[in-house]
């Protein structure tokens, strides 16, 4: 039995195969996913984690009282102080929850903890320097990956007190960006205590030896 | 390039393809095309975690014996997935990522192969065979307004088990299941990754005379 008597000639197939590759092809136009449909689907929450940095060592931290408000040209008073406060509950209670304890006096914080929104849009992808403020980093235009961050980003960083002057910003011990947290109004005060949660939740080493 | 745009392409190049498949093959060059379903495992499982109902082979073998083809394979198999969930980004210092992602894979594998057929029945024949070759993975992941993408030429393998039974009408049924699998990749989060899969095809076969 030769294999051409199982496959038939099929010249006359050619037409009918041709329009099925049409109709699948244009079926598969339509399959990439849409658009995201809420405020909350846009979130997004990274972490960097400094592979130098060791957490065990780390019980007690310090954080300004304030959330710093960084626009395009440097940094600007802030719309929603009530906000702000949210914020910084938020990290003081999983500051607590990793084990760490507040420490009002900077020079005597194991770390640093700052929090900033961007007013602009940013686009990253260098690392630029970071300066120091009064006992605070001041973050300046870097994130140690490429990246877009929308209007109303947060950043929680985390640094080591016993840097001064200028510092490379890879040399933060952990940094958190939560992608257009504040773009929107919608839901924003949950929506702050579950990605500002879902930082610390995929940051377990921060809790190492404690 | 938007998804639309290329997928245009692709259908342009499946077009061409199937004139080829025409009098661009000679005599007693038997033509095959597949639609397939799609069924990711291993590394491409952890990519992209759902069936793909789109997808379709194109096959041109030769016989060069009462048992035996070899020829050529194009194929086409696209996986999304909308998810939410946590990603590790490999780099020099560790990144976790959360947040609602669009991942897709669109994997074109291209090989030479070679199929035994079984048996001697005139109206079914079982047949097993190899591909051997590459794939040209296109891999998306978009999280944010962020889009990480890796694209590149993968060497793989595809063994793979049919069926062909004649029709009246003049064609033969195909019905074949493939495992795919990479052997080289990197991911667009960084680190390696081995794409592989699983596909079960049904389509039409004829000869060219």
């Amino acid at each position: 039995m030769m294999l051409k008597d199982i496959f038939k000639n099929g010249k006359i197939l050619l037409l009918s195969l041709i329009l099925f590759v049409v109709s699948f092809s244009l079926l598969l136009t339509s399959c990439y996913p849409g658009d995201p449909i809420s405020p909350s689907d846009t979130d997004v929450v990274t972490t960097f984690k400094n592979s130098a940095a060791d957490f065990s060592s780390k019980f007690s931290y310090a954080m300004p009282d304030s959330v710093i408000h960084l626009g395009k040209d440097g940094p600007v008073e802030s719309e929603s102080p009530a906000i702000d406060q949210q914020i910084l509950s938020a990290v003081e209670r999983n500051m607590a929850a990793a084990g760490y304890t507040p420490e009002a006096n900077p020079d005597q914080a194991d770390v640093l903890v700052v929090a900033v929104v961007r007013t602009t849009q940013w686009v990253t992808g260098g690392c630029y320097p970071w300066y120091w403020g009064y006992y605070y980093p001041y973050p300046g235009y870097c994130y140690p990956v490429a990246y877009t961050y929308e209007t109303g980003s947060l950043l929680i960083i985390m640094v080591d007190p016993e840097r001064s002057g200028e510092i490379d910003p890879r040399e933060a011990l952990w940094i958190s960006g939560i992608n257009g947290l504040l773009s929107s109004s919608s839901n924003t005060a949950a929506r702050i205590n579950s990605n500002v949660d879902q930082a610390f939740k995929q940051s377990p080493y921060l809790s190492d030896g404690k | 390039m938007t998804a639309k745009t290329f997928n245009r392409k692709i259908l342009y190049a499946g077009l061409i393809l199937l004139v080829l498949a025409g009098p661009g093959f000679g005599q007693d060059w038997i033509s095959a095309i597949t639609y397939q379903i799609s069924f990711p495992s291993g590394d491409t499982k952890q990519f992209a975690d759902e069936t793909s109902f789109t997808g379709f082979g194109l096959d041109f073998r030769k016989p060069v014996d009462r048992y035996t083809t070899v020829g050529l394979m194009f194929g086409w198999n696209v996986f999304n997935q909308r998810v939410t969930k946590t990603a590790e980004l490999a780099m020099e210092n560790p990144i976790t990522i959360t947040g609602l992602q669009d991942r897709t894979l669109n994997s074109f594998p291209v090989m030479l192969n070679a199929h035994r057929y079984l048996g001697q029945g005139k109206d079914r024949r079982l047949y097993i065979g190899l591909n051997a070759g590459g794939y040209y993975m296109l891999q998306r992941f978009s999280i944010g307004i962020n889009t990480f993408q890796k694209d590149q030429w993968q060497w793989g393998i595809i063994p793979e088990i049919g069926f062909v039974m004649p029709l009246q009408g003049g064609s033969t049924l195909i019905l074949n299941g493939k495992y795919n699998y990479a052997f080289t990749g990197q991911s667009p989060l960084g680190g390696d990754i081995n794409h592989e899969y699983w596909t079960i095809g049904i389509g039409f076969a004829w000869r060219q005379y």
